[in-house]
């Protein structure tokens, strides 16, 4: 039972930007598009999986006091080994996905997840919690992204969804930084008002 | 004392072990990247200037520099040259592929590596930017921001640092290339 609730945890209740607020730099840089959300959403997800189930396995064997170095080791090696293998065996995603990939390695709710989680539980809660603060991160990413590429682009996933008739001229700031910041804001403050109402 | 000397060497262990995996995936992947790098290039090249080979010349002025002759695979006449500007931009350095004709009109470009703001700067792989660079001359390699006037190249809107730094690299490596091929030529004579 503790696995469903540590696989589940992460899409809403614990979720790791609107809830726990980690890995805000990648989310705010990334969500300019349906398309690159996703992408990243998915990149982080197999980093995280791997950096949780690696660091749960080496955990008796790591001293408290250099913890931090060594999962910084870890996650840097697989975000290097993920890249390499990309664009040596999968080109045509590297190249959508190129981009992407040297962030996860500053992408705290990685590192974040580690220390909090994987350091401290075994393998199989580890590998659910991964999977779980994966896809919570690629859902808000990619909910942020829908508002912002549909206001700043007038498209979703690169398709026009806006009709022609009706004359739309496309919000730019939405694109822009300050963009990321205000659907990020209103986006929390909905899912508190949700929280507070249970 | 002895205890952080096991810190220190326990550090070490795992960076060695982790140095040593990387070693290991980067010696068998590299190979390829640099081949899928190659082939890519060679596959741009041909569509800027179809039906030519494209042997490539080493610059005499600057060694550093490197261009492509582009020769008609029937008839073995010069169709041009191609080459590869490069400048940061806003957030990346964008490399542009060139093709230019004997006469150093641009016949194509194509944006082959940047990383510019998606939605913004990245914007400068579409082919409405591109486009517009086909049959300038080195004279009109003018952003309209820079005073270019009319017949300018057109920026994008909000990517004034992206479309500057691809235009100007054209720019300058294309003042580089006539340099050089006026040197071989002089050589030749």
């Amino acid at each position: 039972m503790k696995f469903l609730s540590e696989l589940t945890k992460g899409i809403i209740k614990d979720n790791p930007i609107f809830v726990l607020v980690l890995g805000v730099c990648p989310t705010l840089a990334v969500s300019t598009s349906v398309k690159n959300a996703i992408g990243m959403g998915f990149a982080a997800t197999f980093v995280l999986v791997c950096s949780n189930m690696i660091i749960s396995l080496i955990k008796g064997f790591t001293p408290p006091k250099i913890r931090i170095p060594v999962y910084i080791v870890v996650i840097a090696s697989f975000v290097s080994i993920v890249d390499m293998m990309m664009a040596a065996y999968i080109p045509d995603l590297h190249k959508n996905l190129g981009l992407f990939i040297p962030l996860i390695v500053v992408n705290c709710i990685i590192l974040g997840r580690a220390e909090a989680f994987a350091s401290k539980n075994n393998l199989i809660n580890s590998l659910a919690d991964g999977v779980g603060m994966g896809l919570g991160f690629t859902l808000a990413l990619m909910v942020i992204a829908t508002i912002r590429e549909i206001l700043g682009a007038g498209t979703w996933l690169g398709i026009p969804v806006i009709p022609a008739s009706f004359e739309f001229k496309p919000i730019l700031v939405a694109i822009l930084a300050p963009g990321a910041f205000i659907t990020l804001g209103f986006l929390m403050a909905l899912v508190n008002l949700i929280k507070e109402r249970k | 004392m002895m205890y952080y000397i096991k810190l220190s060497a326990i550090l070490f262990l795992i960076c060695a072990v982790a140095a040593g995996i990387l070693a290991y995936v980067n010696g068998i992947t590299d190979p390829r990247i640099r081949k899928i790098q190659e082939e890519k290039e060679t596959a741009t090249r041909a569509e800027l200037i179809p039906e030519a080979d494209f042997p490539e010349v080493k610059g005499t002025l600057d060694t550093t520099f490197v261009y492509q002759r582009a020769i008609d695979k029937k008839s073995g006449e010069l169709k041009g040259y191609t080459f590869v500007a490069s400048r940061s931009g806003y957030s990346s350095v964008i490399k542009t592929m060139v093709g230019v004709d004997t006469l150093f009109n641009v016949i194509a470009i194509r944006v082959i590596d940047q990383k510019e703001t998606p939605g913004l700067g990245a914007n400068c792989t579409a082919e409405k930017f591109t486009d517009q660079f086909k049959e300038r001359d080195i004279s009109r390699l003018v952003l309209d921001k820079d005073g270019g006037g009319e017949g300018a190249v057109v920026s994008i809107a909000g990517s004034t640092i992206t479309t500057r730094a691809i235009t100007s690299s054209i720019r300058i490596t294309l003042e580089k290339l006539q340099a050089e091929i006026k040197a071989a030529q002089g050589g030749e004579q």
